[in-house]
């Protein structure tokens, strides 16, 4: 309890709650009122996917720079899918979700079976993805799919409780549990954590590296799902400011960027943190612009802290144990 | 004309570094893509003849080639020390705000505004630098919270000091640089080409700096020696935590100079200036053979990468491929040059093994 006490969480979940209660003084009590609520989960649930699926590659020490990419072109292809050639909903949304995991695994593959550094790769993944996008929907803007998909992305339990929220919080629990409790999430913290040690103890780190990859274009598939079903239509600009965010939740949520650490519920809280500020911009009427300026200046000041703060714990421990200062004598 | 002799001398020093690691030759990338690039602008031409129309074509491809081959250079200079900067294109943003104020509010002449803005960006390079060599935090992060915080910034001062998001006060020679070509500067009866722009002198001049940077001075070998490893070059005294603000500083400022470059042959300063310079920054130099975890940079090879992509977007869009195409091409490019590199970097590996 006390180490949770000092976690990256327990800080960030502090800093929400403070935030909320400011934001619902500063709109006088609005904000708790069923409407505002609802729309502040209902535009958060693609900002913590997003997020998350860029939470696991860093995992395994990787980027993914194609997160907007992937989500931008699964969600032109559902669209267009269902708009154009009249396909079925769900197999729509199977397809497109299907084809956001395949990118993924593509990504994984090519990362692997080349060598190439993760960052080229989906560097390159991602201007294919975004010419594949424009291809499909040009410069229209597709809407024409069935109202039940539209009914779906803004129905909300109780007036509150978004259901395409609640999706979103079953994937990050789904994840939590995939990571922390099954083999292979073990063994993908395991050669994040550790390559090196993860190969001497069995583990094949370009397995790692695939699922990692793969499963982040999942969890793209399922913000891509979400968002055609809460967007009033599909174009070219859907997925483009995915990419400053996905990294953004994370990093303030305490990932590691070299890999080992899962901080689920630190991405969604950081979300929920980048959504407030969002909300306070709205509430003092100021220019969209204030939003990325907070966040970036969140951002660096998060690791700096995160930096401090394992510097600090560094010290404790070589006070508390002399062989380790003669065993990393440099650093 | 001193200016080009300089370039040409950089060229040959990039030869012993080549040498020195012991590369063979059809293991030199830079070679392989100086005959793409021949190939390619030779089979463009073959079918678009208007290709090689000077006015239409080669001299906004050239201004092209030019600017990117500063974004790249911008790039390079953090890559030499193992580094990403994932904020080129908004640090030109910045710096270009500043050259725009300079011009607006203070009436500045064209190249004064030019040298304030070189200094803004060296100073946000070196801002960079400094948070990531105090912190020890890596660089893809402190870049890309820098991008987040510019990219609030610049549109806020924008609206605060413009009536429509941007400068619009041009000093005298901001048009005339923009048109002008070498046919405009004569010694004696002796014109240049009309295809190839002024601007194109920038980019000359900043090549032929940095090739002497890194060829020349002691400052370019510490550099790439701290890409190479952090801990042997601290070791060996070289002040590495300098080197990296150093580094970043030399970053922005040429990131300012491509910012300065895109203004001109846009014809304006606005806020999305560099938006699209992330991708572009990277693909010369890692097409070029400079190395992503540092300590070997090639400034031709960031030149002929720049070039090669440039050349296949003009290409492919005098045929008539689409805009929307045009991405997947470079991208799969991308890939299919990146997996041959690594290829050949597998076989000469294998064979300096053999050697030893």
């Amino acid at each position: 309890m006390r180490r949770f006490a000092r976690s990256t969480e327990m800080t960030l979940l502090a800093i929400c709650v403070v935030f909320f209660v400011f934001l619902v003084i500063a709109s006088k009590g609005d904000l708790v009122s069923a409407n505002s609520l609802r729309v502040l989960l209902q535009f958060l649930a693609v900002p913590v996917l997003i997020g998350l699926a860029q939470m696991v590659v860093l995992a395994v020490g990787q980027l993914n720079l194609a997160v907007g990419a992937i989500g931008g072109f699964a969600s032109a292809a559902m669209g267009v899918l269902m708009a154009d050639h009249g396909v079925p909903v769900p197999l729509a949304l199977l397809i497109g979700f299907l084809l956001a995991a395949a990118a993924g695994l593509v990504n994984g593959v090519l990362v692997v079976l080349t060598r190439i550094n993760g960052f080229i790769v989906t560097l390159a993944t991602m201007t294919v993805l975004l010419g594949v996008q424009y291809r499909l929907v040009g410069t229209r803007t597709v809407d024409a799919y069935p109202q039940g998909l539209k009914d779906f992305g803004s129905f909300a339990l109780f007036g509150v409780l978004p259901l395409i929220f609640i999706v979103a919080l079953i994937v990050a629990g789904a994840l939590s549990v995939l990571l922390r409790r099954t083999v292979p999430g073990r063994q993908l913290l395991a050669s994040g954590g550790n390559p090196i040690a993860a190969r001497l103890s069995g583990i094949s780190n370009d397995r790692s590296v695939i699922i990692a990859h793969t499963l982040s274009g999942a969890v793209l598939g399922v913000a891509a799902i979400l968002t055609v079903a809460s967007s009033p239509g599909v174009n070219k600009s859907i997925g483009g400011d995915w990419l400053l965010p996905s990294f953004a939740a994370p990093i303030i949520g305490g990932a590691l960027l070299t890999g080992g650490s899962v901080v689920v519920l630190g991405t969604v809280l950081a979300a929920f943190i980048v959504r407030f500020v969002d909300t306070a911009r709205a509430e003092f009427s100021l220019e969209p612009s204030w939003v990325n300026f907070v966040v970036g200046a969140v951002v660096l000041g998060s690791v700096v802290l995160g930096q401090v703060r394992t510097r600090r714990q560094q010290r404790r421990t070589v006070v508390k144990a002399p062989d380790a200062t003669v065993a990393g004598g440099v650093s | 004309m001193s200016v080009s002799s300089t370039a040409t001398e950089a060229l040959q020093e990039d030869a012993p570094v080549a040498a020195l690691r012991r590369t063979p030759w059809w293991a030199n990338q830079r070679i392989g893509l100086l005959i793409l690039v021949v190939l390619l602008s030779a089979l463009f031409g073959v079918l678009r003849p208007a290709f090689f129309n000077q006015q239409l074509v080669v001299f906004p491809l050239l201004r092209d080639i030019a600017m990117f081959t500063v974004v790249g250079l911008a790039q390079l200079s953090v890559l030499s020390i193992g580094h990403m900067n994932l904020a080129v294109g908004r640090m030109a943003a910045f710096s270009m705000m500043i050259t725009g104020i300079s011009y607006d509010l203070w009436h500045f002449t064209l190249y004064s505004g030019l040298l304030v803005g070189l200094i803004a960006g060296t100073a946000i390079g070196a801002l960079a630098g400094w948070v990531i060599a105090r912190t020890g935090v890596n660089s893809f992060v402190v870049t890309l919270a820098l991008d987040f915080l510019l990219l609030g910034l610049i549109p806020l001062v924008y609206t605060a000091l413009t009536d429509n998001a941007a400068f619009v006060t041009k000093p005298p020679g901001m048009r005339e640089l923009r048109n002008y070509s070498l046919a405009d500067i004569c010694v004696g009866n002796v014109c240049g080409s009309p295809a190839v722009p002024q601007l194109a002198i920038f980019a000359v001049v900043a090549m032929a700096v940095v090739g002497w940077i890194f060829t020349r001075t002691r400052l370019g070998r510490e550099l790439l020696m701290t890409g190479s490893s952090v801990r042997a070059a601290e070791l060996s005294g070289i002040p590495t935590a300098r080197r990296v603000i150093v580094a970043h500083a030399m970053s922005g400022c040429l990131a300012a100079l491509a910012g300065f470059m895109l203004a001109i042959s846009t014809g304006s300063i606005k806020a999305t200036i560099g938006a699209e310079f992330m991708l572009p920054s990277f693909l010369g130099p890692i097409l070029g053979g400079t190395l992503l975890a540092g300590g070997f940079v090639s400034i031709w090879g960031t030149l002929l990468g720049t070039a090669l992509t440039t050349v296949i977007r003009k290409g492919l869009d005098l045929l008539g491929v689409g805009l929307e195409s045009l991405n997947i091409y470079l991208g799969l490019i991308l890939l299919v040059a990146l997996s041959t590199d690594r290829i050949r970097t597998v076989l000469s590996e294998r064979q300096g093994v053999r050697r030893r």
